[in-house]
């Protein structure tokens, strides 16, 4: 593929004004100085990626992105910042020094390189091929007679996710009649 | 699906992006504009912060958070099942059955801990003294 | 669509198990009848395992020899029936450890069994799992579950640092495996571990290729914690309640080698030399830290998660010296056997090792190495116990230890060239610095008097629980039997069928 090739084709600006918004944002996620402008550039980063999924024709991951992860684990994200005692305004400790900064570009970095390379070397001359968009019947046939066990699987882990939660969550009971106690005082005379 | 075909999607995107931008821009040119400390303040006629909560919001917040993004789950497997239920036939209606049969379990499980019920103590509580008060009344009524 | 439910049925029974223990909880009764649930289930979920072991000698079996579902990514052979087989019976053993543990903890019990059976089913998917994303699934069931039961203990500092070490490195694993899985299906375009096979014979070459398969072993060598991958492992053992440390140790570990086998063996076969290089260092870095930190230990059950890391190096042993180029078929069968029989052997006798702390700190509380001295002389029958085990993880005959390493040497050695003998002489060093330490504490145990600060009344302490007994009785049992009749193992069936050159 030449560059005139690639300048052709309209598909290739799409996906540019998707990536570059979707890099900036991904940046100032872990760049950010407060947490919660850090959740909602994240929300950025992950409606880029919905978008790139629309562009490759698969609807039913893009939609999943943004109705699972936009929806509801940013919100549990929020909720997160919001129980522990995370401050909410700039947050200075969040900057390191230089000292932990350096090794952290250089390994983040030649990761970076290598991964590159060796993308190109795989896939560096290929043409996506315009195919028809994957139908949410298709993704539903290999879920429902091709992977049937994972998917019930993962009920499980849902369902032992929630039980854990709770209880890591939820006060002792011993505790709960102490509660009683102390806000017994708070019933209205 | 070519990409032609998501062009009223964009346009829409486009209408309500440009209908917010219009609105904020006519709202900042049109209000007047004269900021003081005190109007930022993020509860302006509140008492002012003296320190952070040591608790922003009780757990069980969290917990609702937590039982909706497993629903959400849920719902989107629901989706690639009921756009074509009837062509997955019975092993179709087999396989999301014990999906939600199990998540079902969840929602019992959650609901018999207690875990939706908000501040289940205090009631308990107000309601032992509403009802001994009543007893007291009654009581005080029939001796007169 | 065509099931064939008798495959299925160690998961169905399993699963109906996790759905009922959580009933039961929620019905007015004992808490104790959730284990009893429990308990039942995992024994009723074996029975299919057995019928379908057996499958030739019964009558009503429909002998179909390896049962393969779904489109290959679900196959039941003797390979994943025995591997079944220790994941029942170890979850079946640390329910037993967990009983008089959690009577003392009086909330959340059926939370607790249904979270140990809950992560056992994904287990028991893990075995027969043959393709990248059944695997994923059925490992995270595994693990999920345990980084709650790892921090069950909720007022207790250490018990929390336990969990929240545990969950952040394995979910940063996790992520890791995934990344590597999804750069091998975008270069293979193949979810099945044959698939995978069989695309991957144009492309061993490729650097990309080779960069998922590093990382989809990085991310197992977190769960087996590997060195250097292992510094999550001696803070989760300690804080986790012991039996959950016990649980870890066995079942979460053997779910870990067990993905490590069929991947390395069936989709990555072609990349023998890059996973053989990868795990020949990891086995020798593991069992030389994780052996020398041992040590230098005074905590039992830190000890106890040092040896832990060991073991795991001497069960990676096998793969390292498939690194040699001329490995034939055959050796490579060995190779394989020699870690499925080490991991089987190494399940009872850590289970076996955990029982036995777990009972002694039931009378002293603590487990400090200098705190059991003279164990014998107030407890004869478990400082013996204490003594098969320990013996047996040190590869003393004629105790089952012994034959788990012979079995991994003889792989090393008769596949041979310079790599494969250099470990084997690594594993040889490193087996007589793990016998320093086991025996230290035997000594400690059998030798050394009682220390003065231990009131007496102390000493002669709570009997040990009925489940505690049955738990020690099974392991002793099985460690011994083992050692003597090492025979049993080469009788479950050809283990490596399918695997190698059944290609």
């Amino acid at each position: 593929m030449t560059f005139t090739d690639w300048v052709a084709q309209a598909e290739n600006y799409v996906f540019l004004a998707i990536a570059i918004p979707m890099l900036f944002s991904a940046w100032r996620v872990v760049a950010s100085q407060n947490v919660v402008h850090s959740v909602l550039y994240l929300v950025g980063a992950l409606a880029g990626s919905a978008a790139l999924f629309l562009l490759l024709g698969s609807e039913f991951v893009a939609w999943t992105v943004v109705l699972v992860y936009i929806g509801a684990v940013v919100v549990l994200f929020l909720f997160g910042i919001m129980i522990t005692r995370a401050p909410l305004g700039q947050d200075v400790e969040l900057s390191q020094p230089l000292r932990q900064r350096l090794p952290a570009a250089v390994v983040s970095g030649s990761l970076f390189l290598l991964m590159t390379g060796a993308m190109f070397d795989a896939f560096g001359g290929d043409v996506i091929p315009e195919t028809e968009a994957t139908r949410t019947f298709d993704v539903g046939i290999s879920i429902f007679e091709r992977w049937v066990i994972p998917f019930e699987v993962v009920s499980v882990i849902l369902l032992a996710a929630l039980v854990g939660g709770i209880v890591l969550a939820r006060r002792d009971p011993d505790e709960m009649t102490e509660e009683v106690v102390s806000e017994s005082e708070e019933v209205p005379q | 699906m070519t990409l032609a075909d998501y062009l009223p999607i964009v346009l829409m995107a486009a209408v309500g992006i440009g209908f917010a931008a219009v609105s904020l821009w006519l709202s900042w040119r049109l209000a007047v504009n004269n900021p003081t400390p005190e109007k930022l303040a993020p509860y302006e006629c509140g008492i002012v912060p003296l320190q952070e909560p040591v608790e922003r919001f009780p757990v069980k917040f969290y917990l609702v958070a937590m039982l909706f993004v497993i629903f959400d789950v849920e719902i989107i497997f629901l989706f690639a099942w009921a756009v074509r239920f009837e062509q997955h036939g019975w092993a179709g209606v087999a396989a999301v059955g014990i999906f939600v049969a199990l998540l079902i379990e969840t929602l019992i499980y959650v609901w018999k801990r207690g875990a939706l019920d908000w501040n289940v103590a205090r009631r308990e509580r107000y309601r032992t003294v509403v009802a001994e008060r009543l007893e007291e009344s009654q009581r005080v009524g029939e001796a007169a | 669509m065509n099931i064939d439910y008798h495959a299925l049925a160690p998961e169905i029974i399993l699963a109906l198990t996790v759905v009922a223990v959580l009933v039961v909880d929620l019905l007015p009764v004992e808490k104790f009848w959730t284990a009893v649930v429990g308990l039942g289930g995992l024994f009723l979920s074996f029975i299919p395992v057995l019928t379908l072991g057996f499958c030739e000698s019964l009558e009503f079996c429909d002998d179909t020899g390896v049962r393969v579902l779904f489109g290959d990514s679900y196959v039941v052979d003797t390979f994943s029936l025995v591997l079944k087989g220790v994941f029942l019976g170890g979850a079946f053993i640390s329910i037993l450890l967990s009983v008089g543990y959690l009577e003392s903890d009086r909330f959340w019990q059926g939370e607790y069994y249904f979270l140990l059976l809950s992560s056992a089913l994904g287990a028991v998917v893990l075995a027969s799992s043959r393709d990248l994303i059944t695997l994923f699934v059925g490992l995270e069931l595994v693990t999920g579950p345990t980084f709650l039961m790892a921090g069950w203990r909720k007022g207790d500092a250490r018990s929390n640092e336990a969990a929240l070490k545990f969950f952040i490195i394995g979910v940063i694993s996790a992520a890791i495996l995934l990344f590597g899985m999804s750069l091998v299906y975008g270069v293979t375009g193949e979810t099945t571990f044959t698939g995978i096979r069989l695309a991957s014979a144009g492309i061993v070459d490729q650097p990309l290729f080779t960069m998922g398969v590093v990382f989809t072993l990085l991310g197992f060598a977190f769960k087996v914690s590997a060195v250097p991958f292992h510094f999550w492992t001696p803070d989760t053992y300690e804080g986790a309640p012991t039996p959950v440390t016990a649980y870890l140790s066995v079942v979460s570990k053997a779910a870990g080698f067990v993905g490590l086998l069929v991947l390395c063996y069936l989709a990555f076969a072609e990349l023998r030399n890059i996973w053989g290089a990868a795990l020949w260092i990891l086995a020798a870095l593991s069992m030389t830290v994780g052996n020398l930190i041992a040590l230098k230990q005074t905590n039992v059950v830190r000890l106890l998660g040092y040896s832990s890391i060991a073991q795991g190096g001497f069960m990676l042993v096998p793969f390292g010296a498939a690194v040699t180029a001329g490995a034939s078929p055959a050796q490579l069968e060995d190779a394989f056997f020699a870690t499925v029989t080490y991991l089987l052997i190494y399940a009872f006798m850590n289970l076996g090792a955990f029982a036995v702390v777990i009972a002694v700190r039931n009378r002293l509380v603590t487990a400090e190495m200098d705190a059991w001295g003279g164990l014998y002389n107030y407890a004869p029958g478990l400082a013996t116990m204490l003594a098969i085990f320990f013996l047996s993880l040190a590869g003393v005959p004629p105790l089952a230890g012994w034959f788990a390493k012979l079995v991994m040497f003889r792989s090393a050695l008769s596949i041979g060239g310079g790599w494969a003998i250099a470990l084997a002489v690594i594993a040889v060093l490193n087996a007589v610095i793990g016998f320093a330490y086991y025996a230290k504490v035997v000594k400690a145990a059998w030798f050394d008097p009682i220390p003065e600060a231990i009131p007496a009344d102390e000493l002669r302490g709570r009997s040990i629980v009925p489940s505690l007994q049955f738990a020690l009785g099974l392991t002793v049992v099985a460690v011994v039997l083992l050692g003597f009749f090492p025979d049993v193992i080469a009788r479950l069936g050809d283990l490596t069928t399918g695997f190698v050159s059944g290609f």
